[in-house]
């Protein structure tokens, strides 16, 4: 990828992030280029979630830098909301508005940030839904649909706002076993069409199939990252061997 | 009962000054309701401080009193404020109606604050952060997603909240409101007949009430339409 050599479009230099004593990052480096695909893992507690929540800034990280689409998220940064709108963001429990309505949980943001006309809004509402395969669930509340389609839902909601970047936080560790590859398929999906991801997870057949960089975290430290062959094969590290026998092992 | 007959104007009057009663200190309640969570939930801690003394006070002394205290103080207050312009003056008083509404909002609104407190606590954080993430603001995600789920949460502890501000209003006779309760008396006075009086007021109460009560019941059931599955 010719690409890859220009200015990354999410760039992290020496973060630290602490939780009053707490350090939770520790001199966190990390460059993602337009169109990767970065699989994070980890041991619970490692600072994934920490992370990836310091790039759209719902946490503010201590010291280091943190730049994204070239813009630095600092306290000087006016406009946050409008960084976050480029941001799209998944969450393990799906996080969608149970007072509304599935095609009303698209259009919502769409609507107040983007000043979207309502016709419209449906329409790329509607657009997503066909993309994430559930548009006959529009009118339905998010509660009486199974934990797979309320995560698809969750990611078309965050495509509406045609973001350049979509974060993943263990988008499919809620789900029941049958509806984890439902998911997983919107998501590789999405990874063909070329958008930016980083995705925490421990699905490592997805990991192997779609990131061009694994990173593998431990105690707020990225200890190792690498290419997927290179850290499936050859893991430097003591502790991702260690991690990553745990993981393949069940 | 055919004495009631000739007081039924009386009793029809009263009955509208309670409910005048009801929906200014219910609204008023909200207000104190509102404040006093927003500053128990403020990261200021005099304002903090200040909404704890205020539910706490308001809710560890007799509604009673409180009536009482907040009436004669104000009286005694302005009395002797208005003595200073003019020495001739004998008593001066906040009108008995206002006082008592802002009385018991007061009360239901020490309440009413703790209510709505767990209300907005109770709303998921990770909507929240859902909300954040897809670039609302702050003001957007609090109109669009924890108010309306707020009330959802505020309403069984709202619906108790009005049914006593409805009860307290029978307080607001003893600082010679003409509501019911008080007309009940000079009632007594004339036709001797307390237990009938007394009886009707406890029938219009018991109107008011259920008529809250149902009122309640469909807002909690629009409220939680989309909680049923399927
Ligand atoms: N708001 C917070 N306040 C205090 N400590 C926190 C907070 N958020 C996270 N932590 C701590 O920071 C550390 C990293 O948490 P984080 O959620 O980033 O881990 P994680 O790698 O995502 O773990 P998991 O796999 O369990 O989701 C943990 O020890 C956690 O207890
Ligand atoms: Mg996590």
């Amino acid at each position: 990828m010719i690409e890859t050599k220009s200015t990354p479009i999410i760039q992290l230099q020496k973060v630290d992030k602490f939780f009053g004593e707490f350090q939770a990052l520790k001199n966190v480096n990390l460059e993602v280029h337009k169109g990767q695909k970065v699989v994070v893992c980890g041991p619970s507690g490692s600072g994934k979630s920490t992370m990836i929540h310091c790039i759209n800034r719902l946490e503010k990280h201590d010291n280091g830098r943190i730049v994204v689409a070239g813009i630095e998220l600092n306290d000087s940064l006016k406009n946050i909301d409008a960084v976050r709108s480029e941001i799209g963001m998944v969450f393990q429990q799906f996080n969608l508005f149970p007072h509304l309505k599935v095609i009303d949980n698209l259009m919502l943001a769409p609507r107040l940030v983007r000043k979207v006309k309502k016709a419209e809004a449906r329409k790329i509402a509607m657009t997503y839904l066909e993309r994430v395969h559930i548009p006959e669930q529009a009118e339905k509340y998010p509660i009486q649909l199974s934990g797979g389609q309320q995560q698809r839902v969750a990611i078309a909601r965050a495509l509406c706002m045609n973001p350049e970047i979509m974060l993943f936080d263990e988008p499919t560790s809620a789900l029941d076993p049958e509806m984890i590859s439902e998911v997983l398929d919107v998501m590789v999906e999405l990874a063909k069409e070329g958008m930016t991801m980083i995705c925490v997870t421990h699905e490592m057949g997805f990991a192997r199939s779609v990131a061009d960089l694994m990173v593998f975290m431990d105690e707020g430290e990225i200890v190792e990252s690498a290419v997927p062959d290179d850290f499936f094969a050859n893991p430097k590290s003591e502790r991702t061997k260690l991690f990553l026998s745990q993981i393949l092992s069940h | 009962m055919y004495v009631v007959v000739g007081w039924l104007d009386e009793f029809l009057w009263g009955a509208l000054v309670v409910l005048q009663i009801f929906m200014v200190g219910m609204t008023m309640a909200v207000i104190w309701g509102l404040l006093g969570a927003a500053a128990k939930l403020s990261k200021i801690p005099v304002f903090s401080v200040l909404a704890s003394v205020y539910t706490t006070v308001f809710r560890a002394v007799p509604e009673l009193l409180v009536l009482l205290i907040f009436y004669f103080g104000s009286a005694i207050t302005l009395t002797a404020i208005a003595k200073l312009i003019n020495p001739d003056i004998q008593f001066v008083d906040i009108p008995p109606f206002w006082a008592g509404s802002f009385a018991i909002s007061l009360i239901i609104g020490a309440y009413a604050a703790e209510t709505f407190r767990g209300a907005f606590q109770g709303v998921d954080p990770g909507q929240i952060k859902a909300a954040r993430s897809l670039g609302m603001s702050a003001t957007h995600t609090f109109f669009y997603v924890r108010l309306p789920q707020m009330w959802r949460l505020a309403l069984p502890g709202f619906g108790n909240h009005m049914l006593s501000m409805m009860k307290d209003t029978a307080l607001i006779s003893v600082i010679g409101v003409e509501e019911i309760l008080y007309t009940a008396e000079i009632a007594t006075s004339i036709t001797m007949q307390p237990f009938t009086m007394y009886m009707v007021v406890a029938i219009i109460y018991l109107v008011f009430t259920t008529v809250i009560m149902a009122i309640i019941q469909v807002l909690e059931k629009t409220a939680n339409r989309h909680l049923e599955s399927v």
